[in-house]
């Protein structure tokens, strides 16, 4: 059904047509919402609503240059120390381990993928309350470290059974050829399997920063002080303390999704491969 | 010394490369799997958090969530009502979306590349932009209402006890839509076009040709859709706690925003870890009911 003969003529123009009424209606939100980062405080109160803003204000973003409580840019730089580390040690981890899955048959291999596939569908409530207890203990709640070791357990077993398909499917003659000509296992894993697997590796590392990026419960339970949480605390402190400063808050969200956004527009062909062998094939 | 590496020869290599992520995942995520249980059969609080000897009270935490307390099982009914109403709208929204863009007209690979965009969002950002666009006064989708003559009084979505579980159901299916949509389009192309081409000549129409060719052939799909969807909403947690937090009076709390509240606000940790065990099990029997679904599937 994928190779489907091509739409022509009319039909093609009135299914290009609907489809993006589709995506005006489906993506209204996300236009609104930069839409309302760009309005004046009154204009947001505005009835009828305007649908671009009339004065363009963009004391929003400004006023949270500036040093105070809710320094939109520090959560910003704590929110991409927290999802770089927590994507380095995914990878770090994620890369050997699938590859030793991929290609060596040991026992006990298939409960360990098992172990992996089942902490993907556990809950966050699970972890919270003996990760905020161990962490405490190991004197790390309140550091950057206690979230970035958490976020790392969703991209570790994600990026793992995602790797395993990609260094399966490396035939077995390039790896002996590396040893004819004098590689070790390690070296022949450094210096030919991984660059082969390099397109798997950026779909990994996307999504472990992805992941890391949108967690909320981790680096608000696990980090306390303002200064040193994620971004994503950032706004729901913000909401709870100026609930209606729509103007400050939209903007917040609008920075929040910048990096997102840039990673969707170049990346694009790596997050669907992502999301559909991740996801089916687990 | 030797018999070490006479084991690590061949094919055991493998544990070398496996076992890193492996210990790393068992610190982190198998020892709190344990610990919260033993956590859910103590009495921990503030008091008892730092303490050597933690009081040990069997099923008492669990006896008392059920006897005593019934936002427990409001919270249970609350996350099964959300997860079903998620599942059927994003599910047949999604299905509906991929059929249509599995056409092949000149849009159809960029606009619904582009569609993919709300399940990249990092969650508190669209549960923000949903209680702005939910408001009262200041809300857009009240304004698109009123205007189109359906009500004629402002709703206070999230406030109202009636309408709060809507508006946030509503949220949790945009988000849900690019999940269903792009996984039902993986399982269409691998139909063969040659059976549609067979039922055309043979003069079946479209709705027949949907129901005996391609609901059939798309069984495995819909299924795994279903049970990872199912899983996926279950445990959600971001979206209701930063839109209603669980209220207006209980009416949107789940499993997981109960639990939270129990353990980082109430500071009762025993109370909370013993509701986080109660989502954990019942995801648990889900996922195993998954599994044995992926294995039957590599096996045939």
């Amino acid at each position: 059904m994928g190779t489907e003969e091509k739409l022509s003529g009319r039909k093609n123009i009135v299914f290009c047509i609907l489809s993006i009424i589709l995506l005006c209606i489906l993506l209204f939100p996300l236009y609104w919402v930069v839409v309302t980062s760009l309005k004046t405080e009154k204009e947001i109160f505005q009835i009828p609503p305007t649908f671009w803003p009339h004065i363009l204000n963009l004391k929003s973003y400004m006023a949270q240059l500036e040093v105070g409580d809710f320094n939109m840019f520090q959560s910003f730089g704590n929110s991409l120390i927290i999802a770089v580390g927590s994507m380095l040690i995914s990878i770090v981890l994620a890369v050997p381990a699938s590859y030793g899955i991929a290609k060596y048959h040991f026992k006990g291999k298939r409960f360990i993928i098992l172990c992996f596939l089942v902490t993907q569908m556990l809950p966050v409530s699970v972890l919270l309350t003996p990760l905020f207890i161990m962490f405490r203990n190991m004197h790390l709640y309140n550091t950057y470290p206690a979230a970035i070791l958490a976020d790392a357990t969703i991209g570790i077993p994600f990026s793992i059974l995602i790797l395993k398909n990609y260094f399966g499917s490396i035939p077995g003659e390039l790896e002996e050829a590396a040893y004819i000509d004098g590689c070790t296992r390690f070296s022949a894993f450094i210096r030919v399997l991984i660059p082969i697997a390099k397109p798997g590796v950026v779909v990994c590392g996307i999504f472990s920063f992805l992941y890391a990026w949108g967690d909320l419960a981790y680096g608000m339970t696990f980090i306390l002080d303002q200064e040193k949480r994620p971004i994503t605390a950032g706004i729901f402190n913000f909401m709870g303390q100026y609930g209606t400063k729509w103007s400050y808050l939209t903007a917040f969200a609008v920075v929040t999704i910048i990096p997102v956004a840039l990673i969707f527009i170049f990346m694009q062909k790596y997050i669907i491969s992502g999301m559909t062998s991740g996801a089916v094939k687990g | 010394m030797n018999r070490v590496k006479r084991f690590f020869r061949y094919d055991n290599i493998g544990y070398l490369f496996v076992l890193p992520a492996f210990i790393y995942m068992l610190y982190f995520v198998g020892y709190p799997i344990v610990s919260n249980f033993i956590l859910s059969f103590q009495d921990v609080t503030v008091k008892t958090l730092k303490a050597e000897e933690k009081p040990f009270v069997g099923l008492q935490n669990y006896i008392e969530l059920f006897q005593q307390d019934n936002v427990l099982t409001t919270s249970i009914w609350n996350t099964f009502i959300f997860t079903v109403g998620c599942l059927i709208f994003q599910f047949i929204i999604g299905f509906a979306l991929a059929l249509f863009f599995n056409r092949n007209f000149s849009f159809s690979k960029p606009v619904r590349g582009l569609l993919m965009m709300p399940w990249m969002i990092p969650i508190t950002v669209t549960a923000l932009i949903f209680k702005f666009m939910f408001g009262t006064d200041v809300g857009i989708i009240n304004y698109f209402l009123k205007s189109l003559g359906i009500i004629s009084q402002n709703i206070d979505w999230l406030t109202n006890t009636r309408t709060a579980m809507g508006a946030v159901i509503f949220t949790n299916i945009w988000i849900g839509i690019p999940f269903n949509m792009i996984l039902i389009a993986t399982g269409l192309t691998t139909i063969p076009t040659e059976l549609y081409e067979s039922a055309s000549i043979d003069g079946a129409g479209k709705v027949q040709t949907f129901f005996r060719i391609t609901l059939p052939l798309l069984k495995p799909t819909i299924e795994s859709v279903l049970i990872l969807g199912f899983i996926y909403t279950f445990k959600v947690y971001d979206l209701v706690y930063v839109m209603t937090s669980g209220g207006p009076v209980n009416s949107t709390h789940m499993l997981s925003t109960y639990s939270y509240k129990l353990s980082f606000e109430m500071f009762k940790y025993s109370k909370g870890a013993a509701v986080a065990n109660i989502l954990f099990i019942i995801l648990f029997i889900v996922s195993l009911l998954y599994l044995k679904y992926v294995y039957t599937e590599e096996e045939a």
